[in-house]
């Protein structure tokens, strides 16, 4: 059903279309009907030169199918029919010129021109104006058109066509099976295009420039590791011997350039020893470069294989190699395993898969290359293999192949071997292949590089030399980020620990303040005040009250027991006692002290006179208000006094009577023993009769425990 | 006599100017006199004074040679002062006094860790972890192996540190970071997220989160964190850099190469911005776009790594092969590893 529509479409398509071509007739041209005849005639001439020429072509390519060799390539037509198709041009230009609109000519000068520029935009037009004009005006038009398309990696466009094309021959698939075969495999080839071309290697592919490239085929190179040297094959105009084959192509011969300052210097041609005046072409170079295999074509040998080796700076004559790898068909291509023991060749002998095959052979224990074999249906297919390269590594195997997962003519695959067997062929993929033929890939020493001949568009001419550069996996681009990842670093501290302030252990201070006065008339009087340290029997200080306001501060550290002694002159003494102790808070006293003068009935309290504890004995620290009072008595020399002793009111009266008797005795005896006359002094004990403060508190208490003394007389 | 007070008493009088009162001056004990000067020599350590400190512990010491705690801090302050001989005589000298110090002789091992002495450093850690669980000294231990790259050893004490000290937010941020070195992105995001809760004001960890989470492919949560410290300190532009990462990273080419832009507003020499775009440059394959920046990138920060990694990116793929190479090695020697796998590859 599907097929009956296709050829609908078809049918339609070429109906809508058929009017359009302009056919050499006079009515076509009024008023030219001499430049008509013209044209006609030169169409007449080059028609049948084309038709000659067609028919070596179909010839060629009906020996290649009933050999079941398909030809994939446009090279597989070996330039078939090439000579009448060269000499059909020129008259069918000629004719174009007057009319461009005759579709069969279109036709005629598409197929000419495709096969001499196979893709070129030339062809192209031709057949699309063919087309365009006439879709019928020959059966293979589609065919043509979409193989032009397909050169151009216009995949979409070329399975347009191909379809149309496959569609027609399916209506007689017997007849056509040949033909649908191969259309159908461009079709495949297509889709394979599509598919690679999407997602493009990431490599460079450049052509080696005119230095190594010309207008003529340049092919199969062989490079030194360290990409110094190449030695190609080049069908070139100065070829040894400069003929021509059956092809119409130069005779092969090997090329070889060097690099000076980076850059490949004019390609010459190699030895003499190499090149005949048949065909030489560069079949491979050993991995260390000591041996050049070259190709050479002579007689019936179908084309065999030579070894050259390396002496000094030239190649000596290449050797024919052995039967095992040399027959009577065609072989070519060779590369030697990393070791030199096995050697990996192409040949299209009898038996084999299919057209050319990659075969190998093992050195035996003499040095010569044993039988071949076939290497297999993993690497060769029923299509062609070509451009063997074995690399170092001794397991990548690279060739081209007709016939594997391709997008059209040779395909450059890679294949492993691993456990005992070849991998899948991996198609190297976009751009290092396109639609046409790519072939004899070497990879340079560092692997970074690799070399092939291509026919791919945008060349010098024919097949060129290309340099791959790999660039690997899309290099990641690297941002500048920036993190604090270490806190200490981020945002430093010190973890050093200080202490924490001490606790100053500082005196504390009583402060003692006061107005020194007399104490008859009040006025303010300057004395001078003896600040004794009790405990120690010193006096620690002496300084005076303000003369103008009798004021007096004295600061007293804890922990001490002090005597203040107010001394004037015609004045009595005046004494306190402050016992603070070490723990005594901040404490602030004002003592007002008003002396008195010194009179008959003055009474003094002598704060700082002490007795041990509930005895009459006089303690040591009394020594100082003792000193005061003997000086008194001895400045005053008249004087006489009552030394009075009291007590608080604890204890019996009668004891603290006899307590105070014996008190105010042991100090007129201390008195005595210091000189001062018996008579002066009269002792006396009032016991608790006489209070001067309460006897409810301790403090009070205290001030009733005293010793006074009272002026008797002066 | 040490306790015999010193009093000396200047009475004012003045017959032209009466006085109220008898004036006492009282000079202090050496034991005050020490004290005092220690503490103020504290205030001035507290205010990072430290001459001033070492000055005032001195005055201390003079009146008390024996006083520990003067010592001690005039070696602290001596460290700060980068005094080194002198603060080690101090702390020598406490420690002689008290072995069992574990502030001394974490001070000390801070002595030596201020002169990079590593060994010795850890030895004096080793010195007070023997006497009490020192949560710093746990996490300087940790931030030593760390230093040398021994993510597991860096991890076990920077847990100790936290053993010892539940709210050790610095010790959670460098435990997350040990994390992140591992690749154990999960562990790193959890332990930073707890040193955020313990002090939310490090800026720094919200955006050592963020890269946590960028690593992590969690470019929504990456973005939130570099934004929230953005938030936080506005001036922070490491912050806004690794936000256009993150963006980058996750496909956003023009909302990153408007962060970098950004940057570069704020800062126009920030070399990591231009570098930044130079990256965007190269995802858009703007080799031409991409050379130049990181030229800037590198014209501002001649030490810019991934600057010459970039550029030798784009040299490469605008046919440049010696420039590329020559980007790719300098790249190389600046420590950028990947280069040296593209000087290995690519410039044979």
């Amino acid at each position: 059903m599907n097929r009956f529509l296709n050829l609908l479409v078809v049918i339609l398509i070429s109906s809508f279309a058929f009017s359009q071509s302009v056919e050499f007739e006079k009515e076509n041209f009024p008023g030219k009907k001499d430049e008509m005849k013209v044209a006609r005639h030169q169409m007449d001439i080059g028609m049948e030169f084309y038709q000659q020429g067609r028919k070596e072509f179909d010839d060629v390519r009906k020996g290649l199918m009933a050999d079941k060799l398909l030809p994939v390539s446009v090279r597989d037509y070996l330039h078939a029919g090439y000579e009448n198709f060269k000499s059909a041009q020129s008259p069918l230009m000629d004719a174009q010129k007057f009319n461009p609109k005759n579709a069969r000519l279109n036709y005629m000068l598409g197929f000419i021109r495709f096969f001499d520029s196979p893709g070129a935009k030339e062809p192209l037009g031709h057949f699309a104006d063919a087309y365009r004009l006439d879709p019928e005006v020959e059966f293979d038009l589609t065919y043509w058109l979409g193989w032009n398309y397909h050169l151009n990696a216009n995949w979409d466009e070329a399975i347009k066509y191909y379809t149309i094309y496959l569609n027609k021959c399916n209506t007689k698939p017997k007849s056509y099976a040949a033909e649908i075969e191969d259309v159908q495999k461009k079709i495949n080839e297509c889709n394979t295009g599509k598919k690679y071309s999407a997602n493009p290697e990431r490599v460079f592919v450049d052509n080696l420039g005119t230095a190594i490239n010309t207008q003529y085929p340049e092919y199969s190179p062989a490079i030194t590791a360290d990409e110094e040297t190449i030695i190609f094959t080049a069908r070139r105009d100065n070829s040894t011997g400069g003929q021509r084959d059956n092809d119409a192509g130069y005779y092969e011969d090997l090329y070889i350039s060097s690099k000076l300052n980076g850059k490949w210097q004019a390609s010459k041609l190699l030895s003499k020893n190499v090149n005949t005046e048949g065909h030489d072409a560069s079949a491979g170079l050993s991995p260390d470069g000591s041996k050049l295999f070259v190709y050479r074509h002579s007689g019936k040998d179908g084309g065999d294989l030579y070894e050259s080796t390396l002496f000094g700076a030239d190649w000596e004559p290449p050797v024919h190699m052995n039967k095992n790898i040399n027959t009577k068909f065609h072989e070519s291509s060779v590369s030697l395993s990393f070791d030199g023991k096995r050697i990996f060749f192409v040949s299209d002998k009898s038996n084999g898969i299919g057209g050319r095959d990659i075969y190998y052979s093992d050195m035996d224990l003499r040095g010569e290359w044993g039988p071949s074999k076939n290497a297999g249906t993993d690497l060769n297919t029923k299509y062609g293999e070509e451009g063997v390269f074995m690399h170092p590594d001794g397991v990548t195997m690279y060739f081209s192949s007709q016939g594997h997962d391709n997008m059209g003519g040779y395909d450059i695959f890679k294949s492993e071997f691993a456990n005992g067997k070849w991998g899948p062929a991996i198609n190297l993929g976009y751009p290092i292949n396109g639609p046409d033929d790519d072939v004899f890939f070497v990879v340079s020493g560092s692997g970074n590089r690799a070399y092939f001949s291509s026919a791919k568009q945008g060349g010098y001419g024919d097949k060129d030399i290309y340099k791959i550069t790999f660039l690997g996996p899309e290099k990641e681009p690297l941002l500048s980020t920036e993190d604090q990842l270490l806190a200490m670093v981020a945002n430093p501290i010190s973890n050093l620990k200080t202490d924490v302030a001490v606790e100053i252990k500082t005196a504390k201070l009583t402060i003692l303040k006061g107005v020194i006065t007399d104490a008859k008339n009040g006025q303010v009087l300057e004395a001078a005040i003896d600040l004794i340290d009790n405990d120690k029997n010193e006096v620690l200080a002496t300084f005076k009250s303000n003369s103008a306001t009798g004021k007096y501060l004295v600061t007293l550290p804890s922990g001490k027991n002090y005597g203040i002694a107010v001394k004037r002159d015609g004045y009595l003494f005046h004494s306190e006692n402050f016992n603070i102790p070490d723990n005594a808070d901040f404490q602030e006293f004002t003592k007002d002290v008003a002396l008195k003068k010194i009179e008959v009935g003055s009474v003094i309290v002598l704060r700082n006179i002490f007795f041990d504890f509930d005895k009459a004995t006089i303690r040591p620290e009394s020594a100082n208000e003792l000193d005061r009072l003997i000086k008194l008595l001895n400045d005053n020399p008249t004087l006489k006094i009552e030394l009075g002793s009291h007590t608080d009111s604890k204890g019996s009266d009668d004891y603290n009577l006899k307590l105070s008797d014996n008190r105010s005795k042991s100090v007129v005896d201390y008195l005595i023993t210091k000189g001062i006359t018996a008579t002066r002094l009269v002792a006396k004990g009032y016991g608790e009769t006489k209070p001067i403060d309460t006897n409810d508190t301790d403090a009070g208490r205290q001030n009733n425990r005293r010793t006074e003394f009272k002026i008797l007389e002066k | 006599m040490r306790f015999i007070l010193l009093l000396t008493f200047v009475i004012l009088f003045s017959k032209n100017y009466a006085q109220d009162t008898v004036k006492v001056i009282k000079t202090q004990t050496p034991e005050e006199l020490a004290q005092q000067d220690y503490n103020s020599g504290l205030a001035s350590l507290n205010k990072n004074e430290y001459q001033s400190a070492v000055d005032l512990f001195t005055k201390s010491l003079a009146n008390k040679p024996d006083f520990d705690k003067a010592l001690y801090n005039r070696g602290i302050a001596y460290t700060h002062l980068k005094n080194y001989p002198a603060a080690t005589a101090d702390i020598n000298k406490v420690l002689i006094v008290n072995p069992k110090n574990a502030d001394a002789h974490f001070a000390k091992a801070m002595l030596f860790f201020s002169q990079n002495l590593k060994d010795s450093t850890n030895k004096s850690l080793d010195n007070c972890l023997a006497i009490t669980k020192y949560p710093e000294a746990f996490y300087y231990k940790g931030l030593l192996a760390y230093e040398i790259s021994d993510f597991d050893e860096a991890i076990k004490d920077y847990s100790g540190a936290i053993d010892a000290k539940a709210d050790y937010a610095y010790a959670y941020n460098d435990r997350a970071s040990a994390k992140r070195a591992k690749n154990d992105y999960a562990g790193a995001i959890a332990d930073y997220e707890k040193a955020l809760s313990i002090n939310p004001s490090l800026v720094f960890i919200n955006n050592n989160l963020g890269s946590a989470y960028r690593l992590n492919k969690n470019y929504q949560k990456s973005i939130e964190c570099y934004s929230k410290a953005m938030s936080d300190k506005p001036e922070y532009l490491l912050a806004l850099n690794n936000r256009g990462a993150a963006k980058l990273e996750s496909g956003k080419l023009d909302d990153a190469k408007k962060d970098f832009e950004d940057v570069l507003k704020r800062d126009p020499k920030n070399s990591s911005a231009f570098n930044n775009l130079a990256s965007v440059a190269i995802k858009q394959k703007d080799y031409k776009k991409a050379k130049d920046m990181a030229t800037k990138a590198i014209e501002l920060n001649a030490n810019n790594g991934p600057a010459y990694y970039n550029r030798g990116i784009a040299r490469q793929m605008l046919r440049e092969e010696e420039g590329s190479c020559g980007d790719w090695k300098k790249a190389s020697d600046l420590g950028v590893t990947a280069a040296k796998g593209f000087v290995t590859t690519d410039c044979n």
